[in-house]
């Protein structure tokens, strides 16, 4: 409960800073009237029970003041009082609750009882035997005490000359407040423990109702961003269906679209690897032939058109594999348990020959002590990244130089590294050189694809890759993947 | 050596028979899946270098009818296509090896003379000359500058494996593998003792066993 207060105030404005939340607003609109309600409704019983407990009080003080008034029996032009000892003191013996009467003959002469009673608000011409009353304090002498006071304007005397007679009773105002206050308590509690109540039903009912929503959300922020599969929400309200439906209406378009545009790419890659196989055939046959024949410009020439048929043969290479490592169609291929040990193994022999040629001592170095560095990933892919990183070590490093592939497990990774004693790449470039099309340097015939393939099957299989200078001189790479428990 | 080439992209045909011609090779192109099955089935080939988008009759089809009737007969397949699936289907269907366009012409001999050389080893084979190094599989015997060389048999299952697998890696496994089968000779010694006695009898053969590092060795010509 405590936690669950905790986040409703998180919710509510100017706790949480940003947008609007349908949460906080559904739960002000119905709390905040309920609250105003609450207290109308509580200003409302206070002023209703003071009133009846006024009147009840009023209706004492009027018949006390009436049976007063009935002792005072006129004489003449004189007032005869017959108040007996015993009634004056039961009038006065509650202390609690006292009752003070004055009798006096306006304007201000004194006849009987407490003279400090209030005075009467100033009336022109005081309505005869219809009570007054008002409220007041009693003086100093009895510490100012709040009383409800009665007055009656009675006539006495002649009928031709008569003369005004005031008699007042009052009562002191904290039985009377007592039972307003008492009252209001009996009404207001219960009021408030229903309204607790009622806050939490409200604030479970609105979390409840939006529960599918946030549902979605967790569907939606928990998916990778290439993830373009239908958002999937069962036994939701028809609302946040209809919610979930367009959304799926723009993925399934957003996914129409980008594996057209995948497979303009793989298959126009295709048409093209025909074409330059014979473009790249033909000139290593007009190279062989004008070495007997032509000139050395025109072989030169043949050179360079073949220089740049591979290049191209290699761009369409690199670029047939980026499509295949992208999101889209990595999520479509199998995925099985990959022994990196072997299969770096493998390529590095694989690698060999073409190492010799390029004059570059190609080696491989095992931990064989780690656990197997398995991991689960496409084989195809994770081939296609390590044979990128040993190709790149070859193009870059230059004659002489050596590479060597490492392979191990570290923690709860396993490691590939490609280390090389090549030139290296300045840190400041290091991390552009992940960017596609970027190269670090103008040498080699390299296209600038290498290490973009190599960082997106890496994040394919929720990797990465790193480069970090080699001592004495030299680059290398790290290319690290979760590892497979074996 | 005859070779079929089933290609039926005119240029690159033509440049490959062409190379190949050059190469030594006597080569029958066939533009379509139709008549390379025929021509595959009806004369005889060394060795068959199949395009697997071919018309009429596709390159895999052909492949297995041919493998079918002809399971000694060497075949190359080449592609546009790649991929773990379509290399498994190709390897499947019954191809011995498998490159994917555009390659370099080197590349392409290297695998077909493999090929060539796997094929003949597996039928007994005739003696082969490798620089100054003599190697009759037949007879069971190595000569160097026309004199033979005494090899254990151990040694002598060394050199064969790295012979056949000439510029390419043999790994120190492989090696093991070859040497248990056989079970022909007792005694223990590690591939290192053998690989330098191999060495120094190859000396001056124009042979070198280069050790590439953590891996094994790989034979080459050349001095070393």
């Amino acid at each position: 409960m405590h936690e669950a207060l905790h986040r409703v105030l998180h919710r509510l404005p100017g706790v949480t800073p940003g947008g609007s939340s349908l949460h906080r607003h559904l739960l002000l609109w119905l709390l905040l009237p309920q609250l105003v309600l609450w207290l109308a409704g509580a200003f409302f019983t206070y002023n209703l029970t003071a009133r009846y407990a006024n009147q009840a009080i009023d209706a004492a003080l009027s018949t006390a003041s009436r049976a007063l008034a009935r002792q005072v029996k006129p004489i003449g032009n004189g007032l005869f009082i017959d108040f007996p000892r015993a009634a004056q003191d039961i009038i006065e013996a509650d202390p609690d609750d006292r009752v003070y009467y004055m009798v006096s003959t306006p304007p201000g002469q004194f006849i009987l009882g407490n003279h400090r009673l209030p005075a009467p608000p100033p009336i022109d011409a005081p309505v005869l035997g219809q009570p007054y009353f008002y409220d007041g304090a009693m003086g100093e002498a009895d510490a100012g005490l709040q009383v409800r006071v009665a007055a009656l304007y009675l006539s006495y005397g002649e009928a031709d000359t008569p003369q005004t007679m005031l008699v007042q009773v009052a009562r002191s105002r904290a039985s009377r407040e007592q039972l307003a206050r008492r009252i209001l308590f009996d009404t207001a509690l219960p009021l408030s423990v229903v309204i607790a109540l009622m806050s939490m039903i409200v604030w479970a009912g609105i979390r409840a109702g939006l529960a599918p929503l946030a549902r979605m959300r967790a569907l939606v922020e928990g998916r990778a961003p290439n993830d373009l599969a239908p958002l999937e929400l069962e036994s939701a309200p028809r609302e946040v269906h209809a919610l979930a439906k367009a959304i799926n209406t723009l993925l399934a378009e957003v996914h129409e679209s980008v594996s057209g545009q995948r497979r303009f790419i793989s298959d126009a890659a295709h048409q093209l690897r025909t074409p330059l196989a014979g473009l790249k055939s033909q000139t290593e046959l007009a190279l062989n032939e004008a070495s007997e024949a032509a000139g050395p410009a025109l072989r030169t020439r043949l050179q360079r058109v073949h220089e740049s048929a591979t290049r191209s043969a290699h761009l369409v290479n690199q670029l047939l594999t980026l499509a295949r490592a992208e999101p889209e169609s990595a999520a479509a291929q199998a995925k099985s348990r990959v022994d990196l040990r072997r299969l770096a193994g493998e390529l590095t022999a694989e690698w060999v020959p073409r190492a010799r040629q390029a004059g570059i001592d190609l080696g491989f170095e095992e931990d064989g002590t780690s656990p197997t560095p398995a991991v689960q990933g496409n084989a195809l892919l994770l081939r296609e990244a390590i044979a990128n990183l040993i190709d790149n070590a070859i193009r870059y490093t230059g004659r002489g130089a050596s590479v060597t592939v490492r392979v191990r497990s570290l923690g709860p990774d396993a490691q590939i590294e490609v280390e090389d004693d090549g030139p290296g790449i300045a840190p400041a470039d290091r991390e552009r050189v992940f960017e596609r099309f970027a190269r670090a340097t103008l040498q080699g015939d390299g296209c600038g694809l290498g290490l973009a393939i190599v960082k997106e099957i890496a994040e394919r299989h929720g990797g990465r890759v790193a480069l970090e200078g080699a001592a004495p001189r030299g680059l290398r790479v790290l290319l690290r993947l979760p590892r497979l428990a074996a | 050596m005859k070779l079929l080439l089933a290609e039926d992209d005119l240029i690159l045909a033509d440049a490959l028979s062409a190379s190949l011609s050059k190469a030594g090779f006597e080569v029958e192109v066939a533009p379509n899946g139709a008549v390379a099955e025929f021509l595959l089935l009806k004369q005889h080939f060394d060795i068959g270098v199949l395009d697997l988008g071919l018309p009429m009759v596709d390159g895999l089809t052909v492949l297995k009818r041919v493998r079918a009737a002809k399971p000694a007969l060497p075949m190359l397949v080449l592609t546009a296509l790649d991929g773990l699936e379509h290399r498994v289907a190709g390897l499947n269907a019954g191809a011995d090896d498998y490159l994917t366009k555009p390659f370099d012409f080197p590349e392409l001999e290297a695998r077909i003379r493999a090929l060539l050389r796997r094929s003949r080893g597996a039928g007994g084979g005739a003696a082969q000359q490798f620089g100054k190094l003599g190697f009759d599989r037949d007879a069971r015997r190595a000569t160097l500058h026309g004199a033979p060389i005494e090899l254990s048999p151990r040694e002598w299952m060394l050199l064969d494996l790295l012979l056949t697998q000439r510029d390419r890696v043999v790994t120190k496994d492989q090696i093991a593998e070859s040497w248990a089968v056989e079970r022909s000779e007792s005694g223990s010694g590690s591939i290192e003792v053998y690989i330098h006695r191999l060495r120094r009898k190859l000396e001056g053969s124009g042979l070198a066993i280069r050790t590439v590092r953590g891996l094994g060795y790989l034979l080459e010509e050349g001095e070393g």
